[in-house]
């Protein structure tokens, strides 16, 4: 059994939701990292403060009901919906708001953006 | 042919069961291979055998008979294109990108994709 902690993670500047909490466990331990380029410095910093495991979706498969939250880079039309759609807390770091056709699944409850690796804090 | 030069042509790999409620939207969502399956739910899955540089206005993509000229493209939009073969094409007419993700093309109908249809994006220029 692994340990692990709770962060809190905030809109950053010109972000939109949140404060989410983060908590991974046993049932979903992975911080999902979908930006492409490896593993983003969010992702990892929420990886590091809460002992979840950094894994990086587009090289190898991880199912989203495993994931403790998805990390996504998305330009404000597919992923910041899809997460949500399927559950999972979703952290953009850029700063988007609700949009496009999956927008009805974007609350913020669900949903963070704009954040940077100081907008992630240990609770 | 179409005139001026092919910056990305790329073929159809599969089409998301939720690609439609996008496309009646007026988006076009594209995924390269390889993309996590709860994405490839929402999107047109390609693989492309072309990529020489970045979207620009001006630029066209020719998608079966429609040719969709850009209007603007977002802050990220490359950046995703060349990291993900992500892109999001709106057919809205708008000529600024209102999220960093857009790329905004002229209004009309987006035709629907089937797998090994050709996605192509030629650069203006040469003989018009």
């Amino acid at each position: 059994m692994a340990e692990y902690r709770k962060v809190k993670v905030s809109k950053g500047s010109g972000g939109w939701g949140g404060p989410l909490t983060i908590a991974p466990s046993d049932d979903r331990p992975i911080i999902a990292c979908i930006t492409g380029g490896g593993i983003h410095p969010v992702a990892q910093r929420i990886a590091d403060l809460t002992g979840g495991e950094a894994f990086d979706a587009f090289k190898s498969t991880v199912k989203f009901d495993r994931m403790a939250c998805a990390v996504i880079d998305c330009g404000g039309t597919a992923r910041v919906g899809v997460y949500p759609m399927k559950g999972v807390m979703t952290i953009d770091v850029h700063p988007t708001s609700p949009a496009g056709p999956l927008a009805r699944f974007i609350t913020e409850d669900k949903f963070v953006s704009g954040v940077k690796p100081d907008n992630v804090e240990e609770v | 042919m179409t005139a001026g030069q092919v910056k990305y042509h790329s073929v159809v790999v599969s089409v998301g069961e939720m690609a439609e409620e996008f496309r009646s939207a007026g988006i076009l969502v594209l995924f390269g291979e390889g993309v996590p399956e709860e994405l490839a739910d929402v999107s047109v899955v390609h693989r492309a055998d072309t990529t020489t540089g970045g979207l620009a206005p001006g630029d066209v993509v020719v998608i079966r008979d429609e040719r969709i000229e850009v209007l603007a493209v977002g802050d990220v939009a490359n950046e995703n294109l060349s990291n993900l073969g992500h892109l999001v094409l709106k057919r809205n007419g708008e000529t600024a990108a209102a999220l960093p993700g857009d790329v905004c093309a002229t209004e009309g109908p987006l035709p629907a994709l089937v797998p090994g249809d050709e996605i192509t994006i030629v650069a203006p220029g040469g003989s018009r």
